[in-house]
């Protein structure tokens, strides 16, 4: 294949949209992949989510889910975005026999909130009825300590893949030096993120299981931030002192190929959830349980809707808003964990409006609809 | 000249323990060192080629290594590090005497080798083996000394303030050279540095007025690897020092210039071979996969 660079992300990012809110650093974006003929994102369902609650699918006390609750939720959300009446017939318009699938979970949370092996467990079943191997399975996050915590081992058939890109955090030998997104934010030396070497070589498809958190710099962390921030190198270099680039970041890793191309489904687990603190979750008094799985090809869609999840959580709690940009509401990381009116960094929630923009989904309330399941 | 004795420059062990210890430095494999005046027959009579060495008219060198000063840096992004190398371009013509503590001798010795410093090293006993394996590396891929590659040519006024600068400069690997006088051979040349100035925030205006596109040199994937570029026109010399704790894995080198082919040589990692090597638009590219203290890359036209 001829190698290609591109540049164009920033000259095709919505102008107006940043010209008014925000300054958007000059991106140069590096890949020889080409789109797919329909790339995943937004994929067959652009504007479209299946909502699924279910009241008894995690037991708050435990926080431990009900795999046949689970089971049923993820059943019936998958029928209910695809129209299909056989839920195995609704997975094979997204996965073949021959694909290598790869499960990006979320978790930076762990053990206090991940993506949940109970949920994963389903896809991996879900994945072996249409016909996928066990070893044509991944399932794979950036940091081991993190995985490690988690034991999805326990929860697959041998056989499955759980793979981590830094055994030690900053190593880069599973990155691609030749796919890549370069921008100088502040001042570092090292500037740019590459592409998990994987999803180019190996991975076909890829299903994205992010969680239901509050985000600390990015305002909430969803479909977005988790297949961005979750596949490229250096990328906390976005984050100095109260600022971040996460508005623009985000959704310009996210539109690299071939990842935009093979991430074919969004599964977020909102069994459990985090309303502060985000994205980790080591006070548990900013867990909550929406009890609520939401499916979609769209991950902008998708994301829509968690914003106002999260939003409307954090009114409830009487906590500012992730709209809220005042200076008045900035502190340290220290106060921010325990304090829900304390912001370490002025949020950018905007960044899924942003990504709509690029192309990546739907972003307007009114032109997305939602399917809603209740069990 | 005490180091006139030695056919190749190569940094030496300053050794001021009692002649008892001679055992430890053969089993090592030490054939050449300094010690304090006085003591040079004594080590010849043990069959060492011994000369004295005079620490005062040497300028300390720090001790190489790197420190999380959460004060200073973010440990995370950018840790601090203690390295020579601008006090090696700022005083080409002086000796340096290290006082190396354990874990440090060996990259002491890869430093002062990639600048071309003249230097004394005082290493502890535990380091004997890994100091006498990097004087074998560097005596392996020792060559004629290469022009010095640069953006930046640097008039140095002496004052403290450009001390720091310089500091800066090469903790980004802002590659400059110091000069007698200001010429067209550099991108940028700095002749002075305004008393007040923020050392740091002087540094990072240069890098900007500088642009990344034209630097020399970049490297991603480590925050603790610092470079010495040297080459003509047909063939460049990568010295990498790493200053921190750990093997750098997945190192990626950006040179700007086209370079046919490139050829590794990494302290302690031998039959590495540099990968995902790529000549585009004006500049060559590979990854080292593995790097240790110290690794040289020779890239030819």
């Amino acid at each position: 294949m001829h190698r290609r660079t591109f540049l164009q992300i920033a000259a095709t990012a919505p102008a107006a949209l940043a010209a008014k809110d925000r300054k958007v650093p000059k991106y140069r974006v590096v890949s020889h992949y080409q789109p797919a003929a329909q790339p995943g994102m937004p994929g067959p369902y652009p504007g479209q989510v299946a909502s699924v609650h279910a009241a008894n699918c995690i037991d708050e006390a435990t926080e431990k889910p009900d795999p046949a609750v689970v089971r049923e939720m993820m059943a019936r959300g998958m029928r209910a975005l695809t129209g299909d009446a056989d839920v195995r017939d609704a997975w094979a318009r997204f996965i073949t026999p021959a694909d290598v699938v790869a499960i990006k979970v979320n978790c930076s949370g762990a053990p206090g909130i991940m993506s949940s092996p109970v949920v994963v467990a389903e896809i991996v079943r879900n994945l072996m009825a249409v016909g996928v191997k066990p070893g044509g399975i991944w399932i794979y996050e950036r940091f081991q300590d993190q995985v490690d915590s988690v034991h999805y081992d326990r929860y697959v058939p041998e056989g499955v893949h759980i793979w981590t890109a830094e055994s030690t955090r900053g190593s880069t030998e599973s990155y691609d030096p030749a796919t890549y997104v370069e921008a100088a934010f502040f001042d570092e030396d090292d500037t740019r993120s590459c592409l998990i070497r994987l999803v180019g070589t190996r991975f076909t498809k890829i299903v994205n299981v992010p969680n239901m958190k509050d985000h600390g710099a990015s305002g909430v962390t969803g479909c977005l931030k988790n297949i961005a921030y979750g596949n490229f190198s250096n990328v906390a270099r976005s984050h100095s002192g109260s600022e971040t680039n996460t508005y623009s970041f985000i959704g310009t890793l996210a539109a690299v190929e071939p990842l935009r191309s093979r991430t074919v489904l969004q599964v977020m687990d909102g069994l459990r959830g985090v309303w502060h603190g985000g994205p980790f979750s080591e006070n548990r008094k900013f867990r909550f349980y929406p009890k609520r799985m939401l499916f979609g090809t769209d991950s902008v869609a998708v994301d829509r809707l968690l914003l106002d999840i999260i939003d409307d959580k954090r009114k409830a709690e009487h906590a500012v808003s992730v709209w809220d940009r005042s200076p008045k509401y900035l502190g340290t990381l220290d106060g921010h964990e325990s304090n829900p009116n304390v912001n370490q960094f002025v949020r950018e929630p905007g960044h899924i409006e942003y990504a709509g923009s690029l192309g990546l989904g739907v972003y307007d309330l009114d032109k997305i609809k939602v399917t809603s399941i209740e069990i | 000249m005490p180091l006139a004795f030695l056919a190749v420059l190569l940094p030496t062990l300053f050794w001021d323990r009692p002649v008892d210890t001679a055992d430890a430095l053969r089993k090592a494999g030490i054939e050449r060192l300094y010690v304090p005046a006085g003591q040079e027959q004594a080590w010849r009579k043990q069959g060492f080629a011994a000369s004295p060495f005079d620490r005062a008219r040497a300028v300390q060198a720090v001790a190489p290594t790197v420190e999380y000063r959460m004060d200073v840096a973010s440990a995370t992004r950018v840790p601090w590090l203690d390295a020579n190398g601008w006090r090696f371009d700022r005083e080409p013509a002086r000796v340096f005497f290290y006082d190396a503590p354990a874990g440090s001798a060996a990259l002491a010795a890869a430093e002062a080798f990639a600048y071309g410093a003249e230097a004394a090293i005082r290493a502890a006993p535990e380091d004997l083996a890994q100091f006498a394996g990097m004087l074998h590396f560097l005596g392996e891929i020792d060559q004629p000394r290469l022009p010095v590659m640069a953006n930046i040519g640097v008039l140095d006024d002496g004052s403290d303030t450009m001390a720091e600068v310089l500091n800066l400069l090469a903790r980004h690997n802002l590659l400059f050279h110091v000069v007698p006088a200001a010429g067209l051979k550099y991108d940028l040349n700095i002749r002075q540095v305004p008393a007040n100035a923020d050392p740091y925030e002087f540094a990072m205006q240069i890098r900007r007025d500088l642009t990344d596109e034209k630097r020399l040199l970049r490297i991603y994937g480590s925050n603790v690897v610092l470079v010495r570029l040297t080459g003509d026109a047909a063939q460049a010399r990568l010295h990498l020092l790493n200053y921190g704790k750990g093997t750098v894995k997945g190192l990626r080198v950006r040179v700007l210039g086209s370079y046919k082919n490139g050829r590794l040589s990494a302290f302690e990692h031998p039959g590495t071979q540099l990968e995902d090597y790529s000549v585009e638009n004006g500049a060559t590219e590979f990854t080292i996969p593995e790097m240790g203290t110290y690794a040289v890359v020779d890239l030819r036209r």
